[in-house]
């Protein structure tokens, strides 16, 4: 009956190890995947910026005070959006 | 084995940002490393980007912010007189300062004997014009603009507006910078 039990005992142990791995393997994936999206998404973000600066380079060189604001208006939107990623969009901190 | 493998390749990917804690075990087995090895984790690099685009924001804000002070605060037009003028030739010009020190400008006699003065950036990107004697016109060797030496005028080229002209008026012998006046399409400074 005590041999029983404890075989019982030991199926279940492997059971719940072998799904809190499988579910920590998921997790690690899903974790390594919202890096990439911030890394990818910031990096879009750089090169939208990087676009934005040379156009507002050269508005200022000639002249074109009209240009100025909106393009400073779409950096400024660009940071926002880079700053939520910076702050919000992580991925969850793992309890177990 | 295989699972300590797998352990491993976890804890990389889990603890990012600690790397060379993470590795040890491979440390242990290829004790080889670089005086200064350099590691940069997805942490970093996006910490790294953010930094970036906070940099480039301001760059652009900074940047639009230079010209729209200079826009509003416009210099006071003071007369002034152009030294060496009185003793240029048809066909020669030759550069000053106005309406401050800093804006430089070019006065050119025409072949009719004729003053015209502009102000010497050229309004495609600020590059300095000069006069060419040859096709008697204005020339920006940047990107190839072209300036009608008695207006101003586009000729062609990238050039989106005229150049200021300088109002020049002849005293006592000597020619004076008096006022500038700009045409286009009233999206200039």
């Amino acid at each position: 009956m005590e041999v029983k039990r404890r075989n019982r005992t030991t199926l279940f142990r492997k059971r719940y190890d072998r799904n809190a791995s499988l579910s920590r393997r998921a997790s690690t994936r899903g974790r390594a995947a919202i890096w990439q999206a911030r890394l990818t998404l910031l990096v879009m973000i750089n090169i939208a910026q990087l676009w934005i600066l040379s156009a507002t380079i050269e508005a200022v060189l000639s002249g074109l005070v009209k240009q100025i604001v909106p393009l400073i208006i779409a950096s400024a939107v660009c940071w926002l959006i880079a700053l939520s990623i910076f702050l919000w969009w992580k991925p969850a901190e793992r309890h177990d | 084995m295989t699972r300590d493998f797998q352990n491993t390749v976890n804890e990389i990917l889990s603890d990012e940002s600690d790397v060379r804690s993470a590795s040890e075990s491979y440390q242990a087995e290829f004790p080889y490393e670089l005086e200064r090895e350099f590691q940069v984790t997805r942490r970093e690099f996006c910490n790294f980007l953010f930094l970036t685009s906070s940099a480039l924001f301001l760059g652009s804000a900074a940047t639009g912010a230079k010209l729209l002070m200079r826009s509003t605060a416009e210099p006071a037009l003071v007369p002034q007189k152009i030294s060496g003028a009185g003793d240029l030739q048809p066909g020669a010009s030759i550069n000053f300062a106005f309406p401050s020190e800093n804006d430089s400008a070019i006065l050119v006699r025409a072949a009719n004997g004729n003053y015209y003065a502009f102000d010497q950036k050229c309004t495609h990107l600020t590059c300095p014009v000069y006069y060419s004697r040859e096709n008697d016109r204005l020339e920006c060797p940047c990107h190839e603009g072209g300036f009608d030496v008695h207006t101003g005028d586009v000729l062609y080229g990238p050039p989106p507006r005229p150049l200021p002209q300088i109002e020049v008026e002849e005293r006592d012998g000597e020619i004076w910078a008096i006022g500038i006046k700009r045409k286009g399409n009233g999206s200039e400074t």
